[in-house]
């Protein structure tokens, strides 16, 4: 939640708070209800004015600028940015990173399909259910005996893999025929202590992209993990 | 298969959504949906992407952009797209979010899902500035929305009509709605500051004082209550009623954001009572505080003015000097902070105070602000959705020049890819060309059937012989022979007891063939078998190479070309991001340089002031010395 702030220039007569509601104040906590953009609004600049030119009015020569800007009537120095500029500044920026999302998208597309052409390529995807019995730390994976991933997890990306998502943990390319798959889990287990298991499958690679889960799932009945590799073929 | 319990179906449709209010609640929220299944491995890829956080996006968008590309994303397609949509907006791409949620938020997604959607949409197009689109997203919004979002609904309609000027409106939307209580008071305190841009001043006074009077722990809402005292009392003070002000300020926290403005407040209201000794209470109270603050620097001006009013003009000229010093102190500062602005200053320290924030998301604000002298002064500009938009895009456009950087030293790999895979061509074509010339494929499979039927031939003919073993062979041969050359010879004793024992002998070996005949058929057919596997082995590395052999030209070529065309678009776009930041980077040297602008012409406006009146005291006090020196006579001549 971002604690709403209303920009107050208090010159001499006048309050500014300007209506900007949902302005974020740096380094606030946030707090409920997350109202984030939904601050309220907040005074107007006119309405809610001091009573300084009360004072002003009665007294002549009371102090602050009563005429709510600078007595010399000079311009200011640096002019701050118009919403036109900010807006069209935006529009560009948003224009330029779409161009670079698309170009980023277009390269990956060229690296895939250069380094990993369909007809050759195996892709090993790994995913966890639940995760209540084993906690990840790293995967070994070996095809036909050599090794051709170890991968150390992060917090960052277990608490991913336990919202759902599919890690692709390896991609390669493999003659058609038959090879075999070989993963070692790594992590914590049952009551914390160090666990470390094997899975192994045997597959044929024909042609076309070929597709392998590593799937961590929990055993409740056994209290325990399970691992399984399923062959999701071409 | 997977269970997700991250999204409801359709799946990322929430997830998505959610990315457009507070990040970290949005993913939060996303917690709380139905679970649902992956079907396509990659889209599980693209959520492991989604789910490490805001500096995964841009991975995360190019991988659901390239498998929508491959057609990898069949069983999830609309999510994919509303996640994109989101994911856009997280990148400040709201534009083309937008365009996204129009497209797919149709009659077909559910109610409460096209209404969440729309709704956060607007507030992310209400943050940006452009309210009417956000008006019109808050219009597409159907029915009513669970308690909290309908008051955070309302809420952020009513800051749209009241940014656009429309307070009548906001009034009539708000006069009368009742909704969650720490809800209410937001809706009454915009409900109170709509009315008193309308001049309705009783009526606002009753909205404000609800609020303002409200008994709370939450900090946020004490805050809030804070703000709603101030704009009533400021608004009584502007209509010259001090005595209906001074309650509303009093009840100002001492120690809140507001408290400075309500102090200044306080001393005008007692002023405008004629009290000017009490008034003197709270402006020395501000003359204790930092002088950054605008209420504060006012104060050096109101204590002499105090001072003047009670006749303490000793007191008050004392007091315009000592104004005049900390104004010059400040003005000095306020230069100092300028000079560092405008020499591009401020964003390396922010940027670099801040490297932790995520890489990409327009949501990533400031944590913390730079130890830099001119911070002091600028956390409104800061704190403006302006300021962090601008700082959002200005970091993001530089993580996407590093990542352009990074692609175009990946480049030169590429092409030397492709050039060791044109070489390598060019030695295994002319190979593959004589094999696949030679058709020995098809030699190779008639010699196979000639095989076959010939097998089928013995089987059917029972020809034991033809699948003896060599030496039956040889010996069924010789029999033959002999049988051939007995054939011709004369029937007499000697001979037709030699064909008595050449059919004895016959027999026996017939006998050991058809014995044998099954198991050798079994056999020859179980051979035919390999072969067939062989052979089908062998057509499938047949039609590989023979794909392989048509996608050569094209391939190699077409890789160049790409790899050409992307090295074109990559130069372009880092000349592009290169002017584009530098004019981000500009521009909040403007928010920020404007603002200390302000504050310095505000500065010198009160510098002027206090000059002009501690000269007016100087000649007062000369004019009095002059008449008490003049002759009485002299006195009564009237003044000129």
């Amino acid at each position: 939640m971002k604690l709403s702030t209303f920009r107050a220039l208090l010159i001499g007569a006048t309050i500014l708070c300007a209506a900007l509601p949902s302005g974020a104040a740096p380094a606030v906590p946030e707090a409920a209800p997350s109202t984030a953009a939904a601050a309220p609004a907040s005074p107007a600049a006119d309405a809610a004015s001091p009573a300084g030119s009360a004072g002003t009015s009665a007294a002549g020569s009371a102090p602050g600028t009563s005429a709510a800007g600078p007595a010399g009537g000079s311009p200011p120095v640096t002019q701050s940015p118009s919403a036109a500029d900010t807006r069209a500044l935006d529009e560009e920026a948003q224009s330029l990173k779409k161009d670079v999302v698309d170009l980023n998208r277009d390269l990956y597309v060229l690296e895939e399909e250069l380094l990993y052409p369909a007809n050759t390529q195996v892709a090993v995807f790994l995913s966890m259910d639940v995760g209540s019995f084993f906690g990840l730390d790293s995967v070994e994976l070996k095809i036909d005996r050599k090794e051709v991933a170890n991968y150390l997890y992060t917090p960052r990306e277990v608490d991913a893999l336990m919202k759902g998502g599919v890690q692709k943990l390896y991609v390669g390319n493999l003659k058609t025929g038959s090879h075999e798959l070989v993963a070692f889990f790594t992590g914590k287990g049952p009551n914390d202590r160090d666990y470390k298991r094997g899975a192994s499958i045997k597959f044929d690679k024909s042609i076309g992209a070929h597709y392998l889960e590593l799937k961590i799932n929990d055993r409740q009945h056994r209290l325990q993990p399970e691992f399984e590799i399923k062959d999701w073929g071409e | 298969m997977r269970r997700l319990r991250a999204l409801l179906a359709p799946l990322a449709v929430i997830a998505a959504l959610a990315v457009a209010c507070p990040a970290g609640a949005a993913r939060r929220e996303s917690d709380k949906l139905p679970p649902t299944r992956v079907r396509d491995l990659n889209f599980g890829d693209v959520l492991f992407y989604y789910f490490q956080g805001p500096d995964k996006d841009l991975e995360a968008i190019t991988r659901i952009e390239a498998y929508e590309h491959w057609g990898l994303l069949s069983h999830h397609r609309p999510e994919a797209d509303l996640l994109l949509g989101s994911l856009y907006l997280d990148l400040g791409l709201h534009n083309a979010a937008g365009a996204i949620f129009a497209r797919l938020l149709t009659p077909d997604v559910p109610p409460g899902v096209r209404n969440r959607a729309w709704f956060y949409l607007a507030e992310v197009w209400y943050e940006r500035g452009y309210l009417e689109k956000a008006e019109q997203s808050l219009a597409r919004i159907e029915g009513r929305l669970p308690p909290q979002l309908e008051a955070q609904r309302t809420h952020l309609l009513s800051n749209v009509l009241i940014r656009l000027g429309r307070d009548e409106e906001a009034v009539r939307l708000l006069d009368h709605w009742q909704g969650p209580p720490d809800w209410l008071a937001y809706a009454r305190f915009n409900l109170g500051i709509a009315l008193i841009r309308e001049h309705r001043l009783a009526d606002a006074d009753r909205a404000l004082a609800a609020v303002g009077t409200l008994v709370t722990r939450d900090p946020e809402l004490a805050t809030l209550r804070d703000r709603a005292n101030l704009a009533i009392g400021y608004a009584h003070l502007q209509q010259h009623d001090a005595a209906a002000a001074r309650p509303a300020l009093e009840r100002v926290r001492l120690e809140g954001p507001y408290s400075n403005r309500a102090l200044l407040g306080m001393g005008w209201a007692d002023a405008d009572l004629g009290d000017y000794r009490d008034a003197l209470v709270p402006w020395l109270e501000l003359q204790r505080r930092s002088v950054v603050d605008a209420a504060v620097q006012e104060s050096y001006l109101a204590v002499p003015y105090a001072y003047g009013k009670l006749g303490a003009e000793k007191e008050a000229a004392s007091s315009y000097e000592n104004a005049l010093t900390s104004y010059g102190a400040e003005g000095q500062a306020l230069d100092a902070a300028i000079a560092r602005v405008e020499s591009g200053k401020l964003l390396t320290g922010m940027l670099a105070g801040n490297a932790k924030a995520g890489r990409y998301g327009w949501y990533r604000q400031l944590k913390t602000l730079p130890n830099a002298p001119e911070s002091r002064y600028l956390y409104d500009v800061f704190a403006g959705d302006d300021f962090q938009a601008g700082l959002a895009n200005y970091r993001e456009l530089g993580e996407m020049q590093r990542t352009l950087t990074e692609w175009s030293s990946s480049m030169d790999a590429f092409g030397d890819m492709i050039d060791a895979r044109q070489r390598a061509y060019a030695v295994r074509l002319p190979r593959a060309d004589r094999l696949l010339g030679s058709g020995a494929l098809d030699r190779m499979q008639r010699r196979r059937d000639e095989l076959a039927s010939r097998l089928e031939r013995i089987v059917r003919e029972h020809d034991v012989a033809a699948l003896g073993a060599p030496d039956q062979q040889a010996r069924w041969q010789r029999i033959r022979a002999i049988e051939t050359s007995l054939a011709a010879a004369p029937h007499d004793a000697k001979t037709d007891g030699l064909r008595d024992r050449l059919r004895l002998v016959k027999g026996v070996l017939y006998f050991e063939m058809d014995a044998a005949f099954n198991a050798r058929v079994w056999r020859e057919r179980r051979t035919l078998k390999d072969l067939d596997l062989a052979l089908h082995e062998a057509e499938e590395r047949w039609i590989r190479v023979e794909r392989a052999r048509r996608s050569v030209p094209t391939n190699t070529g077409e890789f160049a070309s790409r790899v050409a065309g992307l090295e074109t678009r990559i130069a372009a776009l880092q000349v592009r991001l290169a002017s584009t930041r530098a004019k981000q980077g500009d521009y909040l040297a403007q928010l920020a340089a404007g603002e200390l602008a302000e504050q310095k012409q505000r500065l010198a406006a009160y510098r002027v002031q206090a000059r002009f009146e501690l000269a007016s005291l100087y000649d007062r006090a000369a004019s009095r010395e002059d008449q008490a020196q003049t002759p009485p006579a002299a006195q009564k001549e009237p003044p000129r």
